[in-house]
């Protein structure tokens, strides 16, 4: 099998810009409490949503498939970082129904990590530069 | 009379000129062809779009002496061992601690934003609201007579279209990327803009104690004209360090 050479170019190009966000780039902390290999889904109802640093929080009361209602904590960017994907403030509030699409934390808890929230008004949203719905596993590995 | 009156005059204007020019060198206040670095600035990334020769060259071999080097790759071993198992180990920004010198220079893909005036460079980080000063056409004090601290004392001075500037006083605990480092870790930065909306800053990281060189990467930002800076205050910090130093997400039962 051969790979065109503009193909090889870009993956170049894109190893090369991984190699330097690692190099460079610091964050809050480091993703690593969240699967990032699962994506599980949760339609439910907003107890609060927070736009606070250095993380935002989307909480939610979710029933499960017996009926049971259970509370799961769900992580965002900053607002920061969520501003810069058109994420506002009011965009939900006490009492929407919102379905998210998550990656669970590893340790069992019941929370998760945001990779995209439909919200009320049928908008879809990711959840920062890199971390939009398009590209649900996008981004760079420290961010 | 009159032949005397223009030297007089000539010597005169000759005075003003000396004093500007001395004044400029000693108060490292700009000519006309010092750079305005003013406004916020975001990562320069490569990729798509961008123009290769704007991105930031690579960072040099970091070269560590071997009784610091051995603890430091074997504690980002333990740090990626742990990560790989999902179980971070905790760091100072886990408390939400600053990131101090030279970190926060570049956090992620928040910007900074530079308020240059002819005396002071003022740099804020949007992530955690970092501020630095830089004191241009101050001399620097000894490293020892400085209190260490997150951001050190930062003096500047113009070298044509460069910024340059001197960092000392940097505590012990505020870490680049976990590099160890001692009380002697000397900072000089050049600032300059490779392009009208483009800024580099090159880092070099010299310590006589750790490194066996000096160590120099390159930040590259793009200028974000109509950007205004978010409020970053950590009041709701959820991580939690537990009895065994790994980092843990607090989730709300309700």
């Amino acid at each position: 099998m051969t790979v065109p050479p503009a193909r090889i170019f870009s993956l170049a190009m894109l190893a090369a810009a991984v190699v330097a966000a690692a190099g460079t780039a610091l964050a809050h902390h480091s993703f690593a409490m969240f699967d990032q290999t699962k994506q599980i889904t949760l339609s439910g109802t907003v107890s609060a949503f927070e736009w606070t640093n250095p993380h935002a929080y989307i909480e939610i009361d979710v029933p499960d498939e017996k009926g049971v209602v259970k509370h799961w904590s769900v992580e965002m960017g900053s607002p920061s970082i969520l501003m810069q994907s058109g994420w506002k403030f009011k965009d939900l509030k006490h009492g929407d129904k919102v379905t998210v699409r998550i990656s669970p934390l590893k340790d069992g808890k019941l929370g998760g990590l945001l990779v995209q929230a439909t919200l009320p008004d049928g908008r879809v949203m990711g959840n920062g530069p890199g971390r939009g719905p398009a590209q649900p596993t996008a981004g760079a590995p420290n961010q | 009379m009159i032949r005397s009156e223009k030297a007089f005059l000539r010597l005169v204007l000759f005075a003003i000129w000396s004093a500007a020019v001395l004044s400029s060198f000693v108060y490292g206040q700009s000519n006309t062809n010092t750079p305005d670095f003013s406004g916020a600035w975001g990562p320069y990334r490569g990729g798509r779009g961008a123009d290769p020769k704007l991105a930031a060259p690579p960072a040099t071999p970091l070269a560590m002496k071997p009784e610091y080097a051995k603890p430091y790759e074997a504690r980002r071993a333990a740090e990626a061992a742990a990560n790989n198992r999902g179980e971070p180990l905790a760091t100072a920004s886990s408390a939400c601690v600053p990131y101090g010198m030279p970190s926060m220079m570049s956090v992620a893909v928040y910007p900074i934003e530079i308020i240059q005036t002819p005396k002071q460079v003022t740099i804020i980080a949007e992530a955690f609201s970092e501020v630095r000063r830089v004191y241009v056409g101050k001399p620097q004090q000894k490293i020892d007579d400085v209190p260490p601290g997150y951001y050190g004392r930062s003096v500047g001075r113009w070298e044509s279209d460069t910024l340059v500037i001197d960092t000392v006083g940097i505590k012990q605990s505020v870490q680049y990327q976990r590099m160890p480092h001692s009380d002697q870790i000397h900072i000089i930065e050049r600032m300059r803009l490779v392009a009208p909306d483009v800024l580099h800053d090159q880092i070099t990281i010299e310590d006589p104690v750790v490194l066996e060189k000096p160590y120099t990467y390159t930040l590259a930002y793009r200028r974000m004209p109509d950007y205004e800076m978010v409020e970053f205050v950590c009041d709701n910090n959820r991580e939690y360090v537990d009895d065994q130093g790994v980092v843990r997400l607090r989730v709300r039962e309700k």
